[in-house]
């Protein structure tokens, strides 16, 4: 007699019923053995297959090489090149104004004696000078001069170093873009495990959504054209202000 | 004139410092936030402050608010220097009573115009 579903049927049943009563009870009680072997491999091999599955999935989502090198490695390190931006930023920044510091008082030195200059200058261009007048003011060009030939070079080699300060923006610029690749990649990685979880997730997430803060600090805009609650330039702060009054 | 600048970055403090120094204020002194400004103020003779707004600690705007409720401290004339453009900021800061607002980037130009505007005003 074919077994072949594992619920036993009518025809079956009755097979059973007439080898019992034909007292051919070795034959029925081997049958019923048989069935029941067959019925407990399908349910052995349906529960192999749920259980190797479930540990495959659950492998899959822990040993994801990109989601442990992410946490472990990539996110910790993209702090540290963060870090590293704000310090290559702000170590320029300071440079730069060093260096401009540094030029300030020598022009205004210079521009100072140039005044001193002037008046006599001017008499001269005019014909209107005294000898002694004349000789001065020789001397204060002398000065002059010499202080410019001195402080033209110093000049220069702080604008020279203005300008290498700037080598700040190659270097972290790479290192934003290689932080921007790391953020789509947790992008990429967050959207997978969404997935995972499913639709009931959704609507728990929209209702933690925070009320935002319409006056809390929020940083530098970099998008205010696509906005409408802020403001595009100082013109606007002004028209905004003397709105209200001021 | 006595001035404090506010700001939790030390570069933006220098930059303002340059271009006060520029219009002829010497006498400045900084202070990193407002947890570090407040005190500063009641026990020296200030007679202006240049704030952020967004900084750790007491922000700008509670500084102001600060500056406001404390009787000593009321008439100090406090100009906002900030990245923050939301107009409620805007409309906010100035509710709280603050003298002057600039939108970062600023330039040279803008800080003169404002702080003319401000002592115009006050005398």
């Amino acid at each position: 007699m074919a077994k072949s579903s594992a619920n036993i049927s009518l025809q079956q049943a009755r097979q059973l019923v007439e080898w019992l009563e034909e007292g051919e009870q070795a034959k029925a009680d081997q049958w019923l053995d048989d069935f029941r072997e067959e019925r407990d491999d399908k349910l052995f091999t349906s529960v192999g297959q749920l259980t190797r599955d479930l540990h495959e999935a659950l492998q899959d989502f822990q040993l994801d090489p990109r989601i442990m090198q992410l946490t472990q490695d990539d996110l910790p390190d993209a702090q540290n090149r963060l870090q590293y931006v704000i310090e290559k930023t702000e170590d320029a920044a300071n440079r730069t104004m060093d260096a401009v510091e540094a030029c300030l008082p020598m022009t205004d030195e210079m521009h100072q004696r140039v005044e001193q200059v002037m008046p006599t200058w001017q008499r001269l261009m005019n014909n209107d000078i005294q000898l002694h007048e004349f000789k001065e003011m020789c001397h204060q060009v002398d000065a002059l001069m010499r202080e410019c030939g001195q402080n033209m070079p110093q000049i220069h080699g702080l604008m020279t170093e203005v300008l290498m300060a700037q080598d700040y923006q190659d270097i972290t610029g790479q290192i934003i873009r290689r932080v921007i690749q790391l953020v789509e990649d947790v992008e990429k990685n967050l959207i997978e495990l969404l997935k995972l979880f499913g639709e009931e997730q959704k609507s728990q997430a929209k209702q933690n959504v925070k009320a935002v803060d319409k006056s809390a600090a929020e940083g530098p805009v970099i998008n205010p054209e696509q906005r409408d609650d802020v403001v595009v330039n100082q013109d606007d702060v002004d028209d905004l202000l003397s709105s209200l009054g001021f | 004139m006595k001035i404090l600048v506010v700001d939790d970055f030390s570069t933006m403090r220098r930059i303002i410092k340059n271009l006060l120094r520029d219009l002829g204020f010497t006498n400045i002194q900084e202070a990193d936030d407002g947890n570090t400004a407040l005190p500063m103020l009641q026990q020296g003779d200030f007679d202006f402050v240049v704030t952020d707004w967004n900084m750790p600690g007491m922000q700008g705007i509670d500084l102001l608010k600060e500056i406001r409720k404390d009787d000593d401290l009321a008439h100090l004339p406090v100009l906002m220097v900030t990245a923050e453009a939301k107009r409620e900021q805007i409309i906010q800061a100035a509710q709280a009573g603050v003298n002057g607002y600039i939108v970062k980037p600023f330039t040279a130009v803008t800080l003169k115009e404002k702080l003319d505007k401000i002592f115009e005003r006050i005398s």
